[in-house]
């Protein structure tokens, strides 16, 4: 089983850290498994424990059954999707932080600095505004979110070039630029109902959650992640200095741009269903760096593996703690900021003692 | 039974019931202010008008079709929120008064933040404002020297303060005691006969504020909607909510009402929307067709509005067919009649009732035309 | 084989590199001397082709072993991961090192004698030590060239004894075209077959060692009075070296 397991993240040879990455990946998959499992069986409408754990061995035995009961529809309908969709999306933005980081060389980057989210979020307020709901709002989330990297990749590149820097600000000035416009948005939007609906769609949620929904964005989300988790080691090189980079056969600029595509192809999906959901792409990363280190073979799949438990739990607070949903961006930030200074300070505290 | 308007001038003005709030109408100490009127607003300021005002801005949605019943024509309402302005244009109103459309609607955002300038423009006597809103959205009205009457929303209470603080403010007394009498009297008829309704037969509704988007209900307290939906004798399947608050899915089954009432915001909400859910579609309410979209009128039925009794009956009618036997439609064009001066065709009632959509609900069909 | 042909690099109005030309083919080595801001760094990443050159050209192939003067990283990964990530060009975009990536990685550190902390945390090496983790990097890309920029600035003279030794026996071999930067003649006397002079009026000294590090170029190469002396080395042999006659320096 060990053997396996450290064969499939992809370093050969005996090594002392070994058993300890292993122990720690089995404890990330049982987490990921009972958080599932948990979430799957809480929820508003009273589903008994053994009820809920039948219909899902009915769902996943004989998916074509018909669905009649409210309980089955509730477990199957509403709660399967919404969980498999957080987690997909918990992951997603877990994997994307983890890959800019280290392409960023810089482990504060989180998925917003490329102008994703923010173009995404302009898309999703454009429609909401006109009035488009359901899958024409989410290819307008999508489209404006790759509008928006390209806008990016548009300005970052001077001289034919493109510095990690000049992405940054780019990115910030592309994000500026979108978040003020979705601020004019609200400025004109009808208090009575489109306001409400973009700032509620702002804070990010998965209370929408569909199978329909799921089809639409587990590609994106799936072939992203699956896309990154295969340029793992890839990422261990591009995290090098540039010119130790190229010298390694490296073509930086242009491996690059695919990572950033991915990304813009993960979050795109992810705001596309749930809208902005802060604080996962930048917290998870560091959280995983901690259990089982640097290495982006096996810090990527902890990401995502942590990523998507944590959205998974965060999401069932959301949807169980009061009657009314409790926006995701809401409980990320509250849960997400304190983590993140806890783990800042130990990392420049370890900094200093070397 | 129809409760018709009450002959104004002829009867003794009711005190209302204000809670807590002050409104004081101050009569002239001296012969040359004759005609001033000086009332308290819902903010506790003193406005105070040298006459009566012929040019009225409402920044707040709702007061714009009030100031056009009250007036019984659009004369005196000289700007207005775009919210507004497209609900008017695109509502039964824009067939009324087509040149409503004409009223400027740059005088505010519609997050209500206003425009001094284009408001200084249509040269305003009075302005309403919302008096919840924020120091930064008044200020620039009363430093630009603008008369503004701040308000409140919320409760019937509310509505009636403000409804009169604008009645005296554009001198129209008769009108707007008819109007608020009306009020009083459905209110009473609703009131006396749901008292006898025992509350497990009050059936459990469910308003939803927003739904294609999002998800949104709201708790009684301070919610219109929900207090309406109480006093035709229903009980608020979503009480245990504070405030307007977006919901699941899971929670309405949860809750499983009797009734669905759609709000009349979304252009594209209809009932089918409930039936093809999987969820809601399994609830009470749309088991027994009782799913209905609120009527679109003279404003949105769903918000206070010079409408509201009639929105009281129709959800009376739909939530107790065998307690209220109202003529809703006998009862909307006497209304039509005297807010607007207008004579309803029954094409229009079935415009405003959404016969089109819900017409085969459960109790609709006796809002059928004869 | 790699080299500049007539190369210029400015940055601005100031022209640091100047129609330089040198090559080192399979089999020889390189020391590029010069005092600290000659453009002995700027040469050498012109010819890695890190630097846009203004004019001239350069040869080189795809993949380099290159080594850099620091490596600036902040993973924390094994010294073994380090040197393995010299395979990356042979794996491409989304392949994985495999066992034999390993062994060709563990060889290279066996040969720069970095071996017994393979399984270290490089950030916790000493800066002598990761050079040579550096250096079984650049072994482990299998490529015939060799470059290090500045590799004996930041050790100490044991661990500047320690790599030169590496150096020449890398030389010995025969086996790779090896280019190294350096502001000490006597690294060049130590590991070189040739020296690159970045002279102060902008040209260059291109020739082998035992013509061009001699008092006289180099005199003129840092603005010191130089003296050559020989001396014997810890075999008993004697080796050249030479000497800074700094002014206020004297006997006893």
């Amino acid at each position: 089983m060990s053997e396996g397991l450290a064969a499939r993240n992809g370093i050969p040879g005996g090594t002392p850290t070994w058993t300890r990455t292993t122990l720690v990946f089995a404890a990330l998959l049982a987490l990921l498994a009972v958080s599932l499992l948990v979430s799957l069986c809480a929820g508003r409408f009273g589903v008994p424990v053994t009820r809920a754990l039948a219909l899902i061995w009915q769902g996943l035995t004989d998916p074509s059954a018909p669905m009649q009961a409210m309980d089955e529809r509730i477990v199957l309908l509403v709660r399967v999707p919404r969980v498999v969709l957080a987690a997909l999306a918990g992951g997603g933005l877990a994997v994307c932080g983890a890959a800019l980081q280290g392409v960023f060389r810089n482990p504060l980057v989180s998925p917003d600095i490329l102008g994703i989210s923010q173009g995404a979020a302009l898309g999703g307020a454009l429609a909401i505004m006109l009035g488009i709901w359901g899958f024409p709002l989410i290819a307008m989330v999508f489209v404006a979110g790759m509008v928006a990297l390209v806008l990016v990749g548009f300005l970052a590149r001077v001289s034919g070039r493109t510095e990690t820097v000049t992405v940054i600000l780019s990115g910030l000035v592309v994000s500026s630029v979108f978040a003020a416009v979705v601020s004019l948005l609200q400025f004109v939007a009808d208090p009575e109902t489109s306001l409400p609906a973009i700032v509620y769609w702002l804070m990010g949620s998965f209370s929408s959650a569909t199978w329909e929904r799921v089809l639409i964005a587990s590609p994106g989300l799936i072939l992203g992640a699956a896309l990154l988790w295969s340029l793992r080691f890839r990422l261990n090189v591009l995290a090098l200095d540039e010119a130790e980079a190229k010298s390694l056969g490296v073509r930086t600029e242009r491996e690059r741009w695919l990572i950033f595509a991915l990304v813009a192809v993960i979050v795109g999906s992810q705001v596309a269903v749930s809208g902005i959901i802060g604080w996962i792409g930048i917290v998870i990363p560091h959280a995983a760096r901690l259990l089982v280190g640097h290495d982006h073979r096996v810090m990527l799949p902890a990401s995502i593996l942590l990523g998507a438990a944590f959205t998974t739990i965060i999401d069932t607070l959301a949807r169980t703690a009061t009657a009314a949903e409790i926006p995701l961006g809401v409980i990320t930030a509250l849960v997400g900021a304190p983590i993140f200074a806890v783990l800042l300070r130990r990392h420049y505290r370890e900094r200093s003692d070397r | 039974m129809t409760i018709g308007f009450p002959k104004a001038a002829t009867r003794v003005r009711k005190v209302l019931p204000f809670m807590g709030l002050a409104l004081v109408f101050a009569l002239a100490a001296h012969p040359a202010g004759a005609q001033e009127v000086v009332f308290t607003d819902q903010a506790n300021r003193e406005v105070r008008l040298p006459k009566p005002a012929d040019r009225v801005v409402s920044i707040v949605i709702p007061m714009a079709s009030n100031l056009i019943a009250l007036d019984g024509g659009t004369k005196k309402l000289v700007g207005m929120n775009p919210t507004a302005k497209s609900a008017v244009t695109q509502g039964i109103l824009g067939k009324i008064f087509p040149e409503a459309k004409d009223i400027p609607s740059d005088v505010t955002s519609p997050s209500f933040v206003p425009n001094v300038e284009a408001l200084a423009a249509v040269n305003p006597e009075l302005v309403v404002q919302w008096g919840d809103i924020g120091e930064e959205k008044v200020a620039p009205l009363t430093n630009a020297g603008l008369t503004t009457m701040l308000i409140l929303y919320g409760t019937e209470e509310l509505t009636q303060g403000y409804m009169t603080m604008a009645g005296k403010a554009i001198g129209q007394n008769e009108r707007l005691k008819a109007l608020i009498d009306w009020r009083d009297a459905v209110r009473k008829d609703l009131a006396a006969k749901t008292a006898f309704i025992p509350e497990d037969k009050k059936p459990r509704a469910l308003y939803l504020q927003r739904a294609l988007t999002d998800l949104a209900a709201s708790g009684t307290k301070g919610n219109y909607t929900e207090w309406s939906i109480e006093l035709a004798g229903g009980r608020n399947a979503a009480a245990e909510l504070v405030g307007t608050v977006t919901i699941n899915k899971e929670q309405v089954a949860a809750w499983n009402p009797d009734v669905i009432f759609l709000n009349a915001f979304e252009a594209e909400l209809d009932p089918s929307w409930v039936y093809k859910d999987p969820i809601l579609s399994l609830t009470n309410a749309a088991k027994n067709h009782k799913v209905y979209k609120l009527p679109l009128g003279g404003y949105r039925w769903d918000p206070p509005s010079q409408e509201s009794p009639l929105s009281w009956m129709w959800m009376a009618n739909l939530l107790h067919p065998d307690v209220f036997h109202y003529d809703l439609r006998a009862e909307m064009k006497k209304a039509y009649k005297t807010l607007y001066h207008y004579d309803l065709a029954d094409a229009d009632i079935d415009g405003v009732l959404w016969t089109a959509s819900q017409g085969d609900a459960a109790n609709y069909a006796q809002f059928k035309a004869n | 084989m790699i080299g500049l042909s007539h190369a210029t690099v400015r940055f601005g109005a100031r022209t640091v590199v100047d129609r330089l030309s040198f090559s080192v083919p399979i089999g020889r080595s390189l020391a590029i001397l010069g005092p600290n801001g000659r453009g002995k760094t700027t040469a050498l990443r012109a010819m890695l082709g890190f630097q846009r050159l203004h004019a001239g050209s350069r040869t080189a192939p795809s993949i380099v072993g290159y080594v850099p003067q620091v490596s600036v990283n902040n993973q924390r990964l094994r010294a073994i991961d380090i040197a393995v990530m010299g395979r990356a060009a042979h794996l491409g975009l989304f392949r994985q090192p495999g066992d034999e990536d390993y062994a060709v990685a563990r060889t290279a550190l066996n040969r720069t004698g970095a071996a017994g902390y393979a399984e270290q945390p490089f950030d916790r090496l000493s800066g002598g030590e990761r050079q040579l983790v550096l250096l079984a990097r650049a072994l482990a890309t299998g490529s015939e060239v060799l470059v290090l920029d500045e590799p004996a600035a930041a050790l100490d003279l044991h661990n500047q004894e320690r790599l030169l030794v590496l150096l020449e026996s890398l030389r010995q071999e025969r086996h790779k075209a090896i280019v190294f930067t350096t502001h000490d003649p006597n690294h060049a006397l130590a590991a070189a077959d040739d020296a690159l002079l970045m002279m102060p009026d902008g040209s260059a000294l291109f020739g082998p060692v035992a013509e061009t590090v001699a008092p006289a170029h180099l005199e003129r190469l840092y603005g010191v009075p130089m003296r050559t002396v020989e001396l014997s080395g810890p075999a008993g042999a004697l080796h050249r070296a030479v000497l800074p006659a700094f002014a206020g320096a004297r006997a006893g």
